[in-house]
């Protein structure tokens, strides 16, 4: 009985990973085309580099082989939950700025937003699954930030978007690491199995 | 032991495990991850004055940066750029030790409404701080605005911008409307509604006194107002597209089709001078024919088809004059295409006719029937040609009608060949059809009264 259970579970995570790894690159995919808009957009200069802003998940990551799948569930979940804050944000700074008429950038932050939100909730199934439900979502309200020039938020949006574009990146792997089979995904990968 | 590093030729992520890199500038909130040289930074190491100005096309400006001096650069280590373009040195004015200006002059509009970019650089590249410049005109008053109410409950308006009012910087519209002797100013508030420049009042809406409609334009630069339009939703009035469009054959009559529809249900009871059109076209064209009249009847025969052909029909309504308004209507939209055919022309196919014989029995009693008419009205005629026989197909079809008119069948008899007119009394729709070819006619079907 216990053993059909876990088969089951087993099937269930391998399941929701990939459609969860399918989601990711899709948004990976629409994060780059809409990074391309926003360049145009906002006049930015594409090779520009932008450092790190407070709030913003960085997916740069140590030790990343030595995660077990319950941290990179829990990780990935914090970032996305910022992610779809900080999207929101950008939305509204962007219809304040330039109104509805500016459909395609709108259009384009808007859709992404909505992957982000339904990945979210992705990976919260994923941690029901683990018999580990999703934290809080006070941890992921976004710190009060002094108030950004115009300027500013041009190249905060630029950050956020470079992030998330590899944080999906980050998130394809990791959910590969999850769906493998193995003696529990909560353990750490073995050394051959990191990327 | 377990490798921290990436497999050797995998993708760019994981990034190789490294200790966090800092920009070198003290920034509590932020945290570079990239070489200084390439690093850059949204907080403030540098300030530049004047911070996001709005300005006229035409005008100069004169920026300065203003280095931290926790930052050791001075004025010699900066440079600006305007949209990732070097400025030249010689626009440059030291103004102090960290303190670098420049001068720009006969601005143009800004390449895009997010303001174009003015930035002050470190020597290696570094964004120090940026300022958005906003460079374009006032908008122009919005103009052409144009309303229709939608069975008389709502109201939409859809408006031009005005020449060159949007060129350069973002401009809001605000569509703007009050009961015109004693009303408050009303916002409209669901924008694009019906495209780019309109706006949709969903409720709360009065008859029988006219508002007054304007469209407010501003940008950064100051605010345009329309004229104002004045109107009263019953002269606005459009409705749905007629529901019901049915279309079928007139018996095996192989070059008509017979339509009817019925009478948008919302207005129904408003509908007395309404006007319907119609239009039509094969299946293999995109050319609509559009019968002009068709009256307040909701059904009408198409005549002079082609046989055995598919056929697109498509209704629309005009409802005028309601509750005694004097103004022309507004057509609602066309109802969805409603497809039929034309039977196969039997004759055309080359087949056998079983109905010769029939045909053949007709031919022979109509010419019977016009001989008697010769002798009986003509006798003697020497002048005996086609307008004779004109003249005989005119008599017949008014006895035909005297007959209808007393019997319960409307219309029977179908072919004008010369393209005459019967005389409105019968409801005849299609009078004024635009036919591109040959001269079909139309027939008119059962009137609504």
């Amino acid at each position: 009985m216990a053993a059909a259970d876990s088969t089951s579970t087993t099937l269930q995570r391998r399941d929701l990973c990939s459609r969860g790894i399918r989601l990711a690159g899709k948004m990976r995919s629409d994060v780059v085309d809409l990074l391309d808009t926003y360049v145009e957009q906002q006049g930015l200069d594409a090779s520009a580099s932008v450092a790190a802003v407070e709030g913003v998940p960085v997916a740069a990551v140590e030790r990343w082989d030595e995660q077990t799948g319950t941290q990179r569930l829990l990780e990935n979940l914090a970032a996305y939950r910022a992610f779809r804050a900080l999207l929101a944000q950008m939305l509204e700074e962007q219809q304040e700025q330039l109104g509805e008429a500016d459909a395609t950038l709108g259009q384009a932050l808007a859709a992404v937003l909505l992957q982000v939100s339904a990945f979210t909730y992705h990976l919260e199934e994923l941690l029901r699954l683990e018999n580990r439900g999703p934290p809080s979502e006070e941890a992921a309200v976004l710190p009060v930030l002094p108030p950004l020039s115009l300027f500013e938020r041009k190249l905060r949006g630029l950050g956020v978007l470079r992030e998330l574009a590899q944080w999906a990146v980050r998130s394809v792997r990791d959910l590969r690491q999850l769906a493998k089979p193995g003696p529990g995904s909560s353990a750490a990968p073995s050394p051959a199995e990191s990327p | 032991s377990q490798s921290h590093s990436p497999t050797p030729g995998a993708p760019t992520w994981p990034r190789p495990p490294q200790p966090p890199l800092h920009c070198g500038y003290n920034l509590p909130s932020m945290q570079c991850l990239l070489p200084p040289s390439l690093c850059v930074s949204i907080a403030d190491p540098a300030v530049i004055s004047p911070q996001d100005p709005t300005l006229l096309i035409g005008s100069s400006l004169v920026a300065t940066c203003t280095v931290s001096p926790d930052f050791h650069l001075g004025a010699e280590d900066l440079y600006w750029t305007l949209n990732g373009r070097r400025l030249p040195a010689a626009s440059y004015a030291t103004l102090g030790p960290t303190t670098l200006s420049v001068a720009l002059a006969h601005l143009n509009g800004s390449k895009q409404q997010s303001g174009d970019n003015l930035v002050c650089h470190s020597r290696d590249g570094g964004i120090l701080a940026g300022s958005c410049l906003y460079v374009g005109l006032p908008p122009e008053k919005p103009v052409n605005i144009s309303c229709w109410s939608k069975n008389m409950k709502d109201l939409t308006c859809k408006w031009a911008p005005g020449t060159e009012g949007e060129t350069f910087l973002h401009t809001n519209y605000t569509l703007k409307y009050k009961l015109r002797w004693y009303g408050r100013d009303n916002t409209c508030q669901e924008y694009h509604t019906a495209g780019p420049y309109s706006c949709h009042i969903p409720k709360d809406l009065a008859l029988f006194t006219p508002y007054e409609i304007w469209v407010e334009a501003s940008n950064r630069l100051g605010v345009a107002v329309s004229d104002v339009v004045m109107l009263d939703i019953l002269d606005v009035v459009t409705t749905d597209p007629p529901p019901d469009v049915h279309v079928s054959r007139v018996g095996d009559l192989e070059d008509q089709l017979s339509v009817r529809w019925s009478s948008p249900p919302a207005l129904k009871d408003f509908l007395f001078q309404a006007k319907y059109q119609i239009q039509y076209r094969v299946e293999d064209s995109s050319e609509w024919k559009v019968v002009d009249d068709v009256g307040n009847q909701t059904s009408c025969r198409l005549a002079g088809l082609r046989p055995g052909t598919v056929y697109f029909v498509q209704v629309r309504c005009n409802p005028f004059g309601i509750y005694g308004s004097k103004k022309a209507g507004i057509w609602s939209d066309w109802s969805i295409p409603t497809a039929a055919s034309t039977p196969r022309s039997e004759r055309a196919a080359g087949g056998c006719d079983p109905k010769g014989g029939e045909q053949n029995t007709t031919l022979r009693r109509e010419l019977k029937q016009f001989f008697g008419w010769v002798k009986k009205h003509a006798y003697g005629c020497s002048n005996l040609g086609i307008k004779l026989y004109d003249q005989w197909r005119v008599w017949l079809q008014k006895s035909h009608k005297a007959r209808n008119q007393v019997g319960k069948e409307p219309f029977t008899l179908l072919s004008l060949p010369w393209g005459g007119q019967w005389g409105a009394g019968g409801g005849l729709c299609g009078a004024r059809t635009r036919w591109l070819r040959g001269a079909p006619f139309i027939s008119a079907g059962a009137s609504r009264r």
